[in-house]
């Protein structure tokens, strides 16, 4: 294959934003998507709530300085400030530049871009489309890039770079209709695969494909990852299968209740009350949970999210979605009834470590959007803020790539590397000493997660955890993989997803146990509070003769000084 | 005993259900059949978890898409029970009424698109004719301008193409569309859909071309108002109001003489303004002239005279009873048709 400028892995926004931005930076260049869904199946589609902009439509005294402000002190001031000056500032602009593409947005009377309240911010500038801002979004930069001709590569499902004296010769993906495993040579790859918040498996808010396949294949080739161990528990998922109630939910007005009857956020963030930050709401309901003050039942503890009281007019067009999916999932009509629902790993803040233009250590090499950690939400991400990142990122990175696409070589990748490659996949299905199912560890792995790395953390548990993901890791050695057709083998996907995930496990246990204080989302028992001495510091993972290896880089400040975050 | 059936079946909480799912594995099998799998379902399973179950515990062969599970994606388009959906929507408990067999869900791919494996079907003919009708917005604003200022958009607007932005491409309606089953090239009713939702946004400046291809063969004027599309749609989005709409809108920019399409409509009203009828043998020269219709349908036309079947010579085709009221009626109708676009338009 005629070797690609740039390889974008991963069609969600972040990566279909990239492709859109590298296409107009330069039209000549030879650029691929590969993804392995359909880019409209991408998981930012999930996303209900909206992007946050200081575009100042509905409340006319809000500004970029506020949305830079409300950042950091929601991140729990681990953000890098200049990554996050830049997320603000080029807010307006992103969202502008969708409207203009044609982006459906809800409107104000005024006929602008109408914007919401969300949880950690000032002013109400969540820009949104009803309940599926995320899905819409996608939808058009997906058509954008159909427009511009991007060449697609769908269900292909990327393995690893190739890189040589590390140097990033391309990557190897396998092609799901053939089983084929195909080579990309590439001068630039950029990574945005999505977060890795589906190793929390039933406990989980993610589609069952963010499995952070980008993340396992940078770490592996040497990439590091940052901060890994800060994975946001949303506070209201279904009690049953973890699936999402968007925090417009309460942005619309919605009310957390336990079962007493009482609206216990008053204890917790008196002022913001259900608005108050995710990590803080999804600890108080945990929190109500363990002190006895939830609902029971044999799908587990949970509290009531109520929307009653705002009557059947608004849920219908506000929150049609959430809606149906509470119908669907619970059997709950929330107009008649509230809402069983308790905290599901949710967002991945970790990932591959990138400057604030998409660039990793590697030369050639980019991340953007949930995939990569600039880091602009720090230990803890604001609502809305997770679509804004991937279009800001996603174009930075895009827009790098094609400059520096240039620089670097084309890349050759031998057939011996592919052959290597397709045989690794094939010992999967070898029978012998071959017997362990993926289902069964994926489930362990979830469990163990929720239970020794979840909300509340501490010492002894981690370290249990950590004995657990390495015995996953020995039975893993073991899997089997009983499809052994070429022709769309989910079977075999669905094992080296498992494999993805059991490798970035470590390391988010590996930096929750090092990590000995409490901030943002990673909160420990033995060390309940924060640590700025010690700890106001990114953690770095990379891998070292199989096994995680931490180090630390300091965090960028700028104009906002160290304070204690309350609300 | 009707009534303690059913309040039987309520306080169940859980049974063997029989799963029969459709398999062909192109690399080995020569034709497509059936695997059953009975497995324990509790209520408030959905398809999509039992597939899950059956992959994981009984037969991890059994191939089917899914992602996000909740309803989002558009992944698991499936035909269960005959009717197209969505897997990861669809209750198991719900299904058990339609079953043809007691007790046993048929699982199959959707229809109208090329399989690939077990419920796997190629989605590339969609995607090839998303781009064909240019399913984007090319909009008025130069590139350069991008980003500087929002456009003004009516609330109104946006609630035109508001339910048809809900569109998932999950495919259910390509898979139920009665056209694509016999012309596969037929825009089919997603495209058309994404096409209506283009053509009334007000920052696009393509509509007249993209106009210009839905008119055309296979396009729009090929639909034939089964309305299968809209009762399977999975986002209940009225997707014959977008068809119809495209209609209009050709008929209002390019006019009744435009291509044969326009013209059979206008055929249509000119009869039911006449008679309160169809004179159908006229039909096929007033939408196709004289020319096609001899080259296309006289072999079918002498079939039909042998089995006398065809419809009564026009002079036959006496006005209906209480023609005059009905006129008065049309009338009015379509006085009131024109001032609404009129309105409309302003």
């Amino acid at each position: 294959m005629k070797p690609f400028d740039i390889v974008i892995v991963g069609g969600g926004g972040a990566g279909l934003y990239a492709a859109m931005e590298a296409m107009k930076t330069n039209p000549s260049l030879n650029i691929a998507v590969l993804s392995k869904v359909y880019p409209n199946r991408s998981h930012t589609s999930a996303a209900q709530g909206g992007a946050n902009a200081a575009l100042a439509n509905k409340a006319k005294d809000d500004t970029v300085e506020m949305h830079i402000f409300d950042t950091i002190k929601g991140s729990d001031y681990l953000a890098d400030q200049d990554a996050v000056d830049i997320l603000c500032s080029e807010a307006p602009k992103i969202i502008r530049e969708l409207d203009n593409i044609g982006t459906p947005w809800s409107r104000l009377d005024d006929n602008t871009i109408a914007q919401r309240p969300f949880g950690g911010a000032g002013r109400p500038r969540c820009c949104y489309c009803a309940d599926k801002t995320g899905h819409t979004i996608l939808q058009t930069l997906y058509e954008q890039c159909l427009k511009k001709g991007v060449f697609f590569f769908n269900e292909y499902f990327s393995l690893s770079l190739s890189v040589n004296n590390s140097r990033m010769r391309g990557l190897l993906a396998m092609n799901m209709k053939t089983g084929k495993i195909e080579a990309f040579p590439a001068k630039t790859v950029i990574f945005a695969t999505g977060g890795y918040a589906k190793m929390y498996w039933n406990r989980s808010s993610n589609a069952a494909g963010n499995t952070g396949d980008g993340q396992a294949i940078a770490y592996r080739a040497g990439i590091p990852l940052k901060d890994m161990e800060f994975v946001q528990f949303h506070p209201t998922g279904l009690r049953k299968s973890g699936l999402l109630v968007t925090e417009g939910a309460r942005g619309e007005g919605g009310y957390l209740v336990n079962k007493d009857g009482e609206r216990f956020m008053a204890r917790y963030a008196p002022e913001k009350m259900e608005l108050g930050p995710r990590d803080l709401v999804s600890r108080s309901i945990e929190t109500e949970i363990l002190q006895d003050r939830g609902f029971d039942s044999p799908a587990g503890k949970y509290i009531h999210l109520d929307l009653t009281h705002l009557g059947a007019e608004l849920i219908k067009s506000r929150l049609p979605q959430i809606r149906e999916m509470s119908m669907n999932f619970e059997g709950v009509d929330p107009i008649e009834e509230p809402i069983p629902v308790r905290p599901t790993a949710h967002y991945s803040m970790g990932g591959i470590d990138t400057d604030n233009y998409g660039r990793t250590v590697m030369d050639g090499v980019y991340a953007a959007g949930e995939c990569a950690c600039v880091s602009v939400h720090g230990a803890n991400r604001l609502g809305g803020n997770s679509l804004l990142d991937i279009l800001v990122f996603g174009r930075i990175a895009g827009h790098t790539a094609a400059e520096e696409a240039g620089k670097f070589e084309p890349g050759v990748i031998s057939p011996e590397e592919i052959k290597a490659k397709d045989e690794e996949l094939r010992s999967f299905m070898q029978s012998s000493g071959h017997y362990e199912r993926y289902g069964a560890l994926r489930e362990e792995l979830g469990q163990t997660l929720a239970l020794n790395v979840g909300i509340y953390r501490e010492a002894s548990k981690i370290s249990r955890g950590m004995d657990e993901l390495s015995l996953l890791k020995e039975r893993f050695k073991k899997i089997r993989v009983f499809d052994s057709s070429d022709i769309f083998n989910t079977n075999l996907m669905q094992v080296l997803e498992l494999q993805n995930m059991l490798d970035l496990a470590e390391t988010v246990a590996a930096g929750a146990l090092a990590r000995e204080e409490s901030r943002g989302s990673h909160t420990r028992n033995d060390f309940p509070t924060r640590d700025d001495e010690k700890w106001h510091k990114h953690t770095i993972a990379t891998l070292d003769n199989g096994t995680v290896k931490l180090g630390q880089k300091p965090v960028t400040m700028g104009r906002y000084e160290l304070q204690e975050r309350t609300y | 005993m009707h009534m303690t059936g059913a309040a039987e079946q309520h306080k169940e909480e859980k049974r063997d259900i029989t799963f029969r799912v459709f398999r062909f594995n192109p690399q080995v099998d020569i034709k497509p059949y059936f695997d059953d799998y009975t497995i324990p379902v509790e209520r408030g399973i959905t398809v999509l978890r039992a597939l899950n179950y059956i992959k994981e515990h009984v037969d991890p062969t059994v191939s089917f898409r899914a992602f996000c599970q909740a309803g989002i994606c558009g992944s698991c388009g499936m035909r269960v029970n005959g009717i197209s959906k969505l897997a990861c929507t669809t209750q198991v408990w719900e299904e058990l009424d339609r079953c043809k067999e007691p007790g046993i869900l048929k699982v199959e791919p959707l229809r109208n698109m090329p399989p690939i494996k077990d419920l796997i079907v190629d989605m590339d003919p969609l995607v090839d004719k998303m781009k064909h009708y240019m399913n984007w917005i090319d909009s008025s604003m130069p590139e350069s301008e991008m980003g500087k200022k929002e456009f003004l958009v009516s609330e109104d607007e946006f609630l035109k193409y508001d339910k048809a932005t809900d569109c998932i491409l999950c495919a259910s309606c390509v898979s139920e569309c009665t056209i694509l089953r016999a012309h596969k090239e037929y825009v089919s009713p997603a495209v058309l859909l994404k096409s209506y939702r283009m053509n009334v946004d007000s920052r696009d400046t393509i509509h007249d071309t993209r106009l210009a291809e839905l008119v055309k063969d296979h396009g729009v004027w090929d639909c034939t108002h089964c309305y299968r599309c809209q009762e399977t749609c999975v986002k209940s989005i009225p997707i014959m109001d977008a068809i119809h709409g495209i209609r209009e809108n050709a008929l209002e920019v390019r006019g009744t003489k435009d291509t044969s399409g326009a013209k059979h409509a206008e055929a249509f009203m000119d009869d039911i303004a006449k008679k309160g009828k169809l004179v159908e043998a006229t039909l096929p020269f007033r939408t196709n002239g004289v020319l096609w219709t001899v080259k296309n349908l006289l072999p079918m036309a002498v079939k039909m005279i042998m089995k006398r079947r065809t419809p009564p010579p026009p002079p036959m085709v006496k006005p209906s009873k209480g023609i005059k009221a009905f006129r008065e009626e049309f009338r009015e109708m379509t006085e009131h048709v024109k001032d609404d676009q009129q309105s409309h338009n302003k």
